[in-house]
């Protein structure tokens, strides 16, 4: 873009100002601010803004106040002291003249501005600045500082002003706190400005307190206003200076005159935002008898109005302004007025508990419900630290506080009951959240009165329910649930509101929620039945009811709204409660049978519901019995897989008529069908997510002691379970080879054997370990996700451990070879970090309980799979590397007898890995690792450092090489080139030979003492020089 | 009371005042049902028109007692499948990391923010567990099924 020139006369410079406040394209605009601030730049823009200043047009004078705070900011430091308090007298001057001559507020504005700016640069030459403009607005032109006479008191000079030229003072004073309290005050270049600033309090008091009751000249120039701003603005700059009396102790002087602004129509809703925002923030600054005075404002009829207003009235309209000043003042003074039971103080408490009963719905029409809510969490809360912190004292307060609590309670009970449906229609999704979290707060506090209260309170909601129930006052009878849900937490574990609760849940409850919709409201059956879920420990100690809370909660698993949290409710009741629900298993069968044959359930649900049945089937004590329901439940899921399987080979046989294919489709909509083999894909992974949920559900909840040394319980291959077994075994197979592309199959099936490891006890899913070692061996690396297969074998590793002894090392003796022809078959080491994680780990957990397993291999494999973890260590992937350096310090540290052929053959792969491990440990501490790395890396090499006497040379001759001798590392020739050329370690130019030889002495020093870990770190950040960013 | 209980007491206030849609925090109750502060229950929604959408995921918060001077620990629980979250579930998030970019002025709903951010903008520069992380790198449409099926099975309400 071309430059503008430089305008040659005054009268340029005032085309171009007009044209830059002129509509005009933004190319030209910003041309022109570009030709004027490099104007306003140069050495005439002093003299520039001096011309303009005085102009008859606002926008001309407004760009010349600019200029000054500009060239204020820029040019300051080349004024001579005469030349600066010269050019005060005219800024004030201006200010006058501006006022005088009827320039447009905004000039006036930013001509105080500039005075700020001016302060900011020169308060040593202007510390009075307050009361010099005082002054100078008095006698209606800028003076020097000499000139101000000392007699001359800031309230004498305030009251001799009108309201015009107060305002501008005020202004003034406003935008002085303002611009110095941004900047920090801990520095020490600002403390003379904050200390001169301060200093200035008690005249700004004095101008305050003019400006609350200012002269009866000009009355439509409402200057109160500005008052309060500026008041608040001091304030807040007090605060964040406290404690300092100097300041505070003028302007609470200011505190009733600003109250008394409350009354006023037109400053109400400054001056409540003002005590709100002070009472909240910055409580101590009011004094005791604030607190009086503003108790006494409560108590008038000013306020009754106001209050009333806030209970009745429009909220959207009038604003809840009164409302948070109450607020505040309660939160501010929680403590006295729960400790006080004289009368104003429970009249106040009366109607801030009032303030939750406002008219409308929440929180679109009442909008201050959740603020009164918040102050009654908190009076609740500290009610309960003050009763447990002076139980005697609270004797006296809390037969007052708990009424309160109670009718608060009460309030909020009528406030969480729904609208009508037509209501709630009209209502948008924010209001429909907001609505949602004000229950949820309610709830909460709730909770805290439960802590208080105790029993009382679930009687009190008892009591309520009942009688909704019989009025069948829906959205009355939804609350009461909704309460007593809330509860849930805090008692469900313990029998003493027993008795209460066996009022709710009783015939009438149960026979009610089974009615359709057509009766009662969909809310009200979610929440009843939520309310059973919440209660499912109540269930569990009164056993008679559950059988009827089932059957209600079956009944609605179809339901397209309530399925979803009727089927989580069933798998939490049955799975708890399994051992009492033993002899409904059949029962339940039919349920889902029969809910299976009319409608396609929603597949999680139906996951949650097969999971219950089979935790109930779990509990079952005779095992033929047990085993029978099992098949039972099994044959429903085999019958799908086989139907996916044929499916799957002949694509022809889609029927989308039969419910049995649509359990593949996402939404049975038969239009947009996917072809058949991906329908028989969902099929198929349909009902192995069932089946992983029925092995999750089989899970034996208690715990049972193993004997390690004990002959493996594994049933034999032809008793019922062992044929069961091989039944389940033979179905997985044949799903993954019929569908061996999928990786959420594998994944699955993973599942399914991590719920076998963790139990001690023979079931239909805890496989023999040759079984499951078998079904590994025969994965392939292009199997896929191979990664969690492996990741699967690692934790069958650690189900081998924790059970009998006498067969572990043959099935590691089998997986090992696997393990490591997975890794041999990765293009390279990173390609997949999952099976390099996992490979190195499987690797480590047999080396920690078995090194004979591991060392009595092929020599190749072992070879491979220690250069292998060598690549991973010189590699960038957190991860496996992270494992690799675990691997290796555990394999340092193998504690084998002298004598044994296990350690001659650990010595001699030492000789041979030792230096290979010490020059890649060198390369990442010589700047390759990333900083977080270098914590795990450090332990191979304290393990190195003590237990290897070699350690010394591998080290010093990985520090030492590729010193004109080329790099040379294990497995990375020709590899990444961080290091740039010569040298063993990316950072090997910035440390000499002297630097490394002191790294290696401290290293050896410390023999493997914690501190290694920072020299290391030290010799990192020397190696990565200033280059060095975190996220490396 | 210590600086760590005066600034938890705070965040309550703040959050309580302001909190972020679909998002809950609430301290946890000791046995007494007085309040812990400094283990905080919390409840972080998917983001709007990302294949989190729909979800809630349950995250522990624990302060340590130098808090603010120390970050709290993040933990989903059960543990979450995603790229920067540990197999235990403690999320590996640098505003959670003392040394990287942790101050003390970042506060509960900054935090929890943080975390949800994260869910959708994974950093694949530190990952913390190995099963999303190399989905995630390798088969992002698996990846996406994957997370929708965490999503079902972990709907708000």
């Amino acid at each position: 873009m071309e430059q503008l020139p430089l305008p040659t006369s005054l009268a340029e410079v005032e085309e171009l100002i007009r044209a830059l406040y002129q509509p005009n394209p933004p190319e030209t605009i910003s041309r022109i601010q570009e030709v004027l601030h490099r104007l306003q730049r140069s050495p005439e823009g002093w003299q520039l803004a001096q011309s303009l200043i005085a102009h008859r047009e606002d926008n001309i004078r407004f760009y010349a106040a600019l200029t000054l705070i500009i060239k204020l900011n820029r040019d300051s430091a080349g004024l001579s002291e005469d030349d600066a308090k010269g050019l005060l007298g005219n800024i004030i001057g201006w200010t006058v003249q501006s006022l005088a001559d009827g320039a447009g507020a905004f000039v006036t504005r930013k001509l105080c501005s500039a005075l700020v700016t001016y302060f900011m640069h020169f308060s040593h030459l202007w510390p009075s600045c307050v009361r010099h403009v005082l002054y100078c607005l008095d006698i209606g032109r800028g003076t020097s500082v000499e000139g101000l006479d000392d007699a001359l008191g800031a309230d004498l000079l305030a009251s001799r002003l009108d309201r015009p030229k107060l305002r501008v003072a005020t202004w003034f004073a406003t935008s002085f706190v303002e611009e110095v309290g941004k900047t920090d005050m801990s520095a020490a270049k600002y403390f003379d400005i904050h200390n001169r600033l301060v200093r200035n309090g008690p005249d700004v008091a004095c101008l305050l307190a003019r400006g609350f009751s200012p002269p009866s000249d000009n009355p439509e120039i409402k200057i109160e206003g500005e008052a309060l701003a500026c008041f608040q603005a001091w304030i807040l700059y007090a605060q964040r200076a406290s404690p300092n009396l100097e300041l505070v102790t003028p302007l609470r002087q200011l505190v009733s005159p600003a109250m008394n602004c409350l009354a006023d129509r037109d400053l109400f809703h400054a001056a409540a935002e003002l005590f709100a925002d002070v009472l909240s923030n910055y409580s101590t600054f009011f004094t005791d008898e604030h607190y009086e005075d503003l108790a006494s404002l409560f108590e008038s009829p000013w306020a009754t109005q106001h209050y009333r207003r806030i209970l009745h009235g429009n909220h959207d309209e009038d604003g809840i302004a009164f409302g948070l000043l109450m607020l505040a003042y309660g939160d501010a003074r929680v403590q006295d007025l729960m400790h006080s039971t004289d009368g104003r103080a429970q009249r106040l408490l009366e109607s801030l508990g009032g303030l939750l009963a406002a008219n409308g719905y929440l929180v679109g029409e009442d909008a201050i419900f959740v603020p009164a809510l918040e102050f009654w969490s908190t009076f609740a809360e500290t009610m309960v630290d003050e009763t447990y912190s002076d139980e005697a004292a609270a004797q006296t307060w809390r037969p007052y506080a708990d009424q309160h609590l109670r009718t608060v309670v009460m309030n909020c009970w009528r406030k969480v009951q729904w609208p009508p449906a037509d209501v709630f229609a009209e209502w948008d999704s924010t209001e429909r959240v907001a609505f949602g979290d004000a229950r949820k707060d309610v709830s909460d506090m709730l909770q805290s009165v439960f802590t208080l209260e105790g029993r009382s309170l679930v009687s009190f909601f008892a009591d309520l329910f009942l009688r909704a129930q019989a009025a069948q006052s829906w959205p009355e009878l939804e609350a009461s649930a909704f309460c007593l849900g809330a509860l849930s937490d805090c008692i469900s574990d313990d029998a003493t509101c027993d008795q209460e609760l066996s009022k709710v849940f009783a015939p009438p409850f149960f026979h009610l929620l089974a009615q359709g919709e057509s009766r009662i409201p969909l809310r009200l059956r979610q929440t009843g039945l939520a309310l059973i879920e919440r209660y499912c420990e109540y269930f569990e100690r009164n056993a008679q009811h559950l059988p009827d809370a089932l059957n209600l909660l079956f009944a609605a698993v179809g339901d397209s709204v309530l399925g979803g949290p009727s089927a989580r409710s069933i798998s939490t009741l049955c799975s708890s409660c399994r051992s009492i629900l033993t002899g409904e298993a059949g029962a339940f069968i039919r349920h889902y049978q029969s809910l299976r044959a009319t409608q396609v359930l929603d597949s999680l649900a139906e996951e949650r519901v097969v999971l219950s049945i089979a935790s109930i089937i779990q509990a079952i004590r005779d095992e033929g019995q047990r085993l029978d329901m099992f098949e039972e439940l099994y044959t429903f899921l085999k019958k799908d897989f086989d139907l996916a399987v044929q499916l799957k080979a002949q694509p022809g046989l889609l029927n989308l008529s039969d419910p049995d294919f649509l359990r593949g489709l996402e939404r049975p909509n038969a239009q947009s069908a996917p072809p058949a083999d991906e329908i028989a894909l969902q099929i198929a992974l349909r009902s192995m997510r069932c089946l992983a949920s029925m092995a999750k559900g089989m899970q034996d909840v208690k715990e049972h002691v193993v004997d390690l040394d004990s002959e493996p319980p594994s049933p034999h291959a032809d008793s019922r379970l062992g044929r069961l077994q091989e039944n389940i075994m033979h179905l997985l197979v044949e799903v993954q080879r019929a569908f061996s592309t999928s990786g959420e199959a594998v994944e699955i099936i993973c599942n399914i054997f991590r719920a076998g490891f963790s139990e001690t006890e023979p079931g239909p899913f805890v496989f023999p370990p040759e079984v499951v070692t078998s079904y590994f061996v025969q994965q392939r690396f292009e199997t896929p996700r191979v990664g969690t297969l492996l990741s699967t074998a690692c934790s069958f590793v650690g189900s081998l451990y924790r059970g009998p002894k006498v067969h572990v090392p043959a099935q590691l003796a089998r997986l090992l070879p696997w393990v490591i022809s997975i890794l041999q078959a990765l293009p390279e080491p990173e390609a997949d970090t999952e099976i390099s994680l996992n490979g190195i780990g499987f690797v480590d957990r047999v080396m920690s309980k078995h090194p004979e397993v591991l060392f009595h291999h092929n020599p190749h494999l072992l070879e491979f799979f220690f250069l292998f973890s060598i690549k991973v260590l010189d590699g960038s992937e957190p991860l496996p590397k992270g494992a690799a350096a675990e691997f290796w310090t555990n394999f340092l540290s193998l504690n084998t007898p002298p004598q044994s052929p296990l350690h001659a053959t650990l010595a001699q792969a030492m000789t041979h890995l030792g230096p290979l491990l010490a020059r890649s440990l060198v390369y990442n501490m010589g700047g390759h690792a990333a900083r977080s790395e270098l914590d795990k890396l450090s332990e191979p090499l304290k393990k190195l450092v003590v237990l290897r006497p070699e350690a010394a040379r591998w080290l010093e001759d990985a520090l030492l090489l590729g010193d004109g001798s080329g790099r040379g590392r294990a497995g990375t020739e020709g590899a990444d080139g961080d290091g740039g050329g010569g040298g063993g370690f990316p950072g090997w130019e910035r440390v000499g030979r002297a630097e490394r030889g002191v790294f290696l002495r401290r290293v050896l020093g410390l023999r493997g003492a914690r501190a290694t870990n920072q020299v290391v770190r030290e010799f990192w950040l020397a190696c990565r020089g200033s280059s060095f960013a975190y996220a490396s | 009371m210590s600086l760590c209980q005066n600034r938890l007491q705070e965040e309550r206030k703040q959050w309580r005042k302001d909190h972020p849609f679909g998002f809950y925090a609430r301290p946890q109750k000791n046995a007494q049902g007085v309040l812990d502060l400094k283990i905080w229950e919390c409840g972080i929604p998917g983001k709007e028109k990302t294949i989190w959408d729909g979800g809630l995921f349950k995250l522990v918060v624990t302060f340590p007692d130098e808090y603010p001077t120390k970050p709290p620990k993040c933990k989903f629980t059960p543990p979450l499948f995603h790229p920067n979250v540990y197999p235990s579930g403690t999320v590996c998030l640098s505003i959670l990391n003392e040394e990287e970019a942790w101050k003390p002025a970042i506060t509960i709903k900054q935090i929890l923010l943080g975390v949800q951010d994260l869910l959708n903008d994974p950093n694949p520069e530190s990952p913390a567990q190995a099963e999303a992380y190399n989905m995630f790198k390798r088969d992002r449409a698996q990846y996406e099924r994957r997370i929708k099926q965490i999503v079902r099975e972990n709907a708000a309400p």
